[in-house]
């Protein structure tokens, strides 16, 4: 048997070899789902190193504007070295709140503005602005702050839209916003956001 | 077209991209619709691979169980369908080496849906000569064959979810082909008299 004719029935099989009966996917399902998920616990993505140092950076930022802050406000006669604060006095003085607060109040500006956006230029800002977001959601999600169930799963929410604004492609851009707006709407994003300023902003 | 293309045209890849997100955080909802929407695919590679309904629909839910254990490595550096498939052709195959139990062509006729087949200048017999020669090359051999000359993969594919290199895979490929000429040439020679 020569190669072409070997060719022909190939193609022949292509076209001819028999489907699979339709199995029970529900009941195939079932299986993978308990075996698959049972006991387990939804996984968060450790940090990689960059957002690690990053966060580290911005920690530390944070302390040393604390602490300068703070001295100021206690003694403003007296002249005020960097202060590192520990981790207990940030949560204490509500420096997660602060950070929380803002971090809400310009992912709300940049999911308001995102339905009008549509072009190139808008979408690589979008991008760019969501990046940076991303990574304060990121370190919020790793801090005390996420301790409230509800405030986190809004933070996870926002994890996820702003990771989808962060890879919006310039040649897709319409019809990535066109998903992005239609999952806030149906997950209630900005509401829900506002309603975490709110709750913030009266020390809850 | 490639299924590389195929599937990245076939699916909506920012919807899916939400989905896979979702699924890495344990949302089984968005697990089911990932399911959903290649579990079809996955089964027909894996039923042709193995030539066995009831470890076809094994093998789907072993590759699935896989791929949800492993979803959080998925990175996204090739198409979501890609490395499912991937995972799906490892499973079969060392479900296949495992199990050693091929089944023959008429056996499968058995159980497939009885869809007319196209109109054909191929003789009936020596379509099931060649699935059944099909059928009994080894594994890796039979993978080639079936992922190259029917489902119509690239050997840039076949090499990535083998884990083989793109020339390894042509060799393979050479070698079954010279195989299903010599299993085949006893019954042609037979027809040309």
């Amino acid at each position: 048997m020569n190669e072409q004719r070997l060719d022909e029935l190939l193609d022949d099989a292509r076209r001819t070899w028999p489907l699979p009966p339709e199995p029970d996917y529900q009941a195939m399902w079932a299986r993978i789902e308990r075996e698959a998920f049972a006991g387990a616990r939804p996984e968060r993505r450790t940090p990689s190193w960059r957002i690690f140092s990053v966060g580290l950076a911005a920690a530390l930022a944070m302390g040393i504007g604390l602490g300068r802050f703070t001295r100021a406000v206690e003694s403003p006669a007296v002249a005020v070295a960097p202060t590192i604060v520990s981790d207990t006095a940030v949560r204490s003085s509500g420096a997660y709140d602060r950070v929380a607060s803002e971090l809400l109040g310009r992912t709300v500006v940049l999911l308001t503005a995102l339905p009008e956006g549509g072009n190139v230029a808008s979408g690589e800002r979008f991008s760019m602005q969501a990046t940076e977001l991303l990574t304060s959601t990121r370190l919020l999600l790793d801090s005390p702050a996420a301790s409230d169930a509800r405030f986190k799963d809004l933070l996870e929410d926002l994890e996820l839209v702003l990771a989808q604004i962060a890879m919006l492609q310039s040649g897709r851009t319409r019809q990535e916003i066109d998903l992005i707006t239609d999952a806030l709407v149906e997950r209630d994003v900005v509401p829900r956001i506002r309603s975490a300023v709110a709750r913030l902003a009266a020390g809850d | 077209m490639t299924h590389a293309a195929l599937a990245a045209e076939a699916s909506t890849v920012p919807d899916e991209r939400f989905l896979i997100a979702r699924a890495q955080r344990g949302d089984r909802d968005a697990a089911r619709s990932l399911y959903d929407a290649h579990s079809r695919r996955v089964h027909r590679l894996v039923f042709r691979l193995c030539g066995d309904e009831e470890m076809a629909q094994d093998l789907v839910q072993d590759t699935f169980i896989r791929v949800f254990d492993k979803l959080s490595t998925f990175r996204g550096e090739s198409a979501f369908a890609t490395w499912v498939h991937r995972i799906a052709v490892t499973v079969a195959l060392n479900g296949l080496r495992k199990e050693r139990r091929l089944k023959r062509g008429a056996d499968d006729l058995d159980v497939a849906n009885e869809l007319p087949a196209p109109s054909s200048n191929v003789d009936p017999d020596l379509r099931d000569k060649l699935r059944a020669a099909i059928e009994a090359l080894p594994p890796g051999s039979r993978a080639s064959v079936i992922l190259h000359d029917i489902e119509g993969y690239t050997h840039a594919e076949i090499g990535e979810m083998l884990g083989i290199a793109e020339g390894t895979s042509k060799a393979r490929l050479f070698d079954a082909r010279g195989r299903l000429r010599k299993a085949l040439s006893a019954y042609a020679k037979e027809q040309d008299r």
